[in-house]
């Protein structure tokens, strides 16, 4: 069973956010600092503490990287003592922690409800904005020798590209591969931890490589390693960054099947593109939610609205841009008209 | 006050404007090599060439509904509303009355039409008509000024003192 549910408490920028989730594909939108990476984020890090046995607190700050990795400062600010809770649901079992804002109380709850969360463990893989696989030549062993200052989202990542391909995948997902291949012209090899696309114009180390590219890279890394299979999560932020509209076509019509096929999905996006080509391309048994995180006018916390449709998406800030955008080129054009 | 319609859609024009139907085959008599768009508006300064597509027609069968949305937002009717923009102004300049700058405004009656895609097919328009001339053409005379691709919720958003409605 995927993530059914999400709650925080005065975690980061939530004062309060109780929010169901799709089994399918989640759609994060909102203007920035509305909380679309936090959410994913720490969702991310609970699936993570199903694996390795790490504390949920301990993920959620390898995860968000606070200052002096003091899991205090994921508290919601405010004057005076605080405490943050987040909850995250599959079905009835509950991975919680709860911990104050007190940098002189470092101690923290957690707590598996009913089932040990590790009783079933969560595949998931969160690909981050900045793309890492040109960079990945002895990152890994830096990384877990040396303090530096990346969230461990960029080690992650780069552990679930290295995996070796299945034995045997699906014709659902051996068709996918090619259809990626087909945009890649080619297919991605692995040589001394450096990623390359071999295709008949050459083989190109990633480095050399469009930004957009690697990214389709990457997806079709995890689909043949079996990351991507039913039961696991993935979480995307912002897939539009560096990437053609036009391959938004392609890349949302293989996270729909991905969908189809079992794997649970969060995107956090900016693109009018993305959310068009998802319109689209669904169908009536298509598992999709759009969740638009904005600020409610009553009290400026941070709230959201879920939508199983476009049309639906309310506020749809991606839209409204848009209709700025239009209402300024009818201004323009109609200078004299009203008049 | 004048009440343009087309089929069962209404416009209400306000002040000293004329404003006549153009593609009505009998007056128009070149609609065989001409195509013409639905109505021209004459303002002190400038004409506006008015073309209206109704695909949400509760007559029209559904797929052709669809079928008209598909070619619309994929740019196949773009040369078909150029030709129509163009033919009339020929039409108009050899009658000796093209003596304005010309607007060209296209309503598609669909709601479903977002702001983005009203924008795109804006862009589109603009550029296969000659809007933006380059300096180096030297024309003396004015030609398209500018031009619009409206659904019916952004022309009375923009246009409120020409409110269009469904009859």
């Amino acid at each position: 069973m995927t993530l059914t549910k999400v709650r925080l408490e005065r975690f980061t920028a939530f004062e309060e956010l109780d929010l169901e989730l799709s089994s399918g594909i989640n759609v994060l939108i909102g203007a920035n600092g509305t909380g679309k990476t936090h959410l994913m984020k720490a969702c991310y890090a609970a699936c993570e503490a199903s694996k390795t046995g790490e504390s949920f607190t301990e993920k959620l700050v390898h995860v968000f990287l606070p200052s002096r990795r003091g899991h205090w400062r994921l508290v919601k600010r405010r004057r005076g003592g605080s405490q943050a809770t987040v909850e995250v649901f599959r079905g009835e079992q509950c991975l919680s922690t709860t911990f104050s804002n007190r940098a002189t109380v470092p101690r923290y709850t957690d707590v598996r409800q009913n089932r040990s969360w590790e009783d079933a463990r969560i595949e998931s893989v969160y690909i981050p904005v900045k793309e890492m696989l040109a960079n990945a030549p002895g990152f890994r062993s830096l990384y877990s020798n040396r303090e530096i200052h990346f969230e461990s989202v960029y080690a992650d990542i780069l552990d679930r590209a290295f995996l070796p391909p299945l034995r045997h995948s699906s014709y659902i997902f051996r068709s996918l591969l090619r259809e990626l291949q087909g945009a890649l012209g080619g297919r991605i090899r692995v040589k001394n931890e450096e990623f390359f696309l071999s295709s008949r114009r050459g083989v190109f180390e990633f480095s050399l490589l469009a930004e957009g590219l690697r990214k389709l890279g990457l997806l079709w890394l995890l689909i043949r390693n079996g990351t991507l299979i039913e039961g696991s999560v993935l979480f995307w932020d912002e897939p539009e960054t560096n990437l053609n509209p036009k391959l938004c076509r392609l890349l949302m019509k293989v996270l729909l099947e991905l969908q189809r096929n079992g794997v649970q999905i969060f995107l956090a996006t900016h693109d009018y593109v993305i959310l068009k080509e998802l319109d689209l391309q669904m169908s009536g048994g298509d598992a999709v939610a759009f969740h638009s995180l904005h600020h409610d006018n009553t009290d400026g916390e941070l709230v959201c609205h879920t939508s199983s449709d476009y049309l639906g998406i309310h506020p749809n800030t991606i839209a409204d841009a848009f209709s700025d955008i239009y209402d300024r080129v009818v201004e323009r054009s109609l200078d004299g008209v009203t008049s | 006050m004048r009440m343009l319609q087309e089929r069962n859609l209404q416009v209400s024009i306000d002040g000293e404007v004329d404003a006549r139907k153009f593609d009505d085959a009998r007056s128009h008599g070149l609609s065989h090599c001409m195509k013409a768009v639905d109505f021209i508006i004459e303002f002190p300064d400038h004409y506006l060439f008015l073309e209206f597509k109704d695909p949400r027609h509760p007559d029209a069968p559904k797929h052709n509904r669809d079928k008209f949305i598909r070619e619309f937002t994929g740019g196949s009717l773009d040369q078909e509303l150029q030709y129509k923009c163009r033919d009339s102004f020929l039409y108009e300049w050899a009658s000796g009355r093209a003596d304005k700058p010309v607007r060209y405004f296209v309503l598609v009656a669909d709601e479903a039409l977002s702001d983005a895609e009203l924008t795109v097919r804006t862009d589109a328009l603009t550029r296969v008509l000659p809007i933006k001339v380059p300096n180096s053409v030297l024309w003396t005379k004015p030609l398209f000024q500018s031009c619009v691709v409206f659904n019916i919720e952004s022309w009375n958003r923009s246009l409120p003192q020409y409110p269009l409605k469904r009859a």
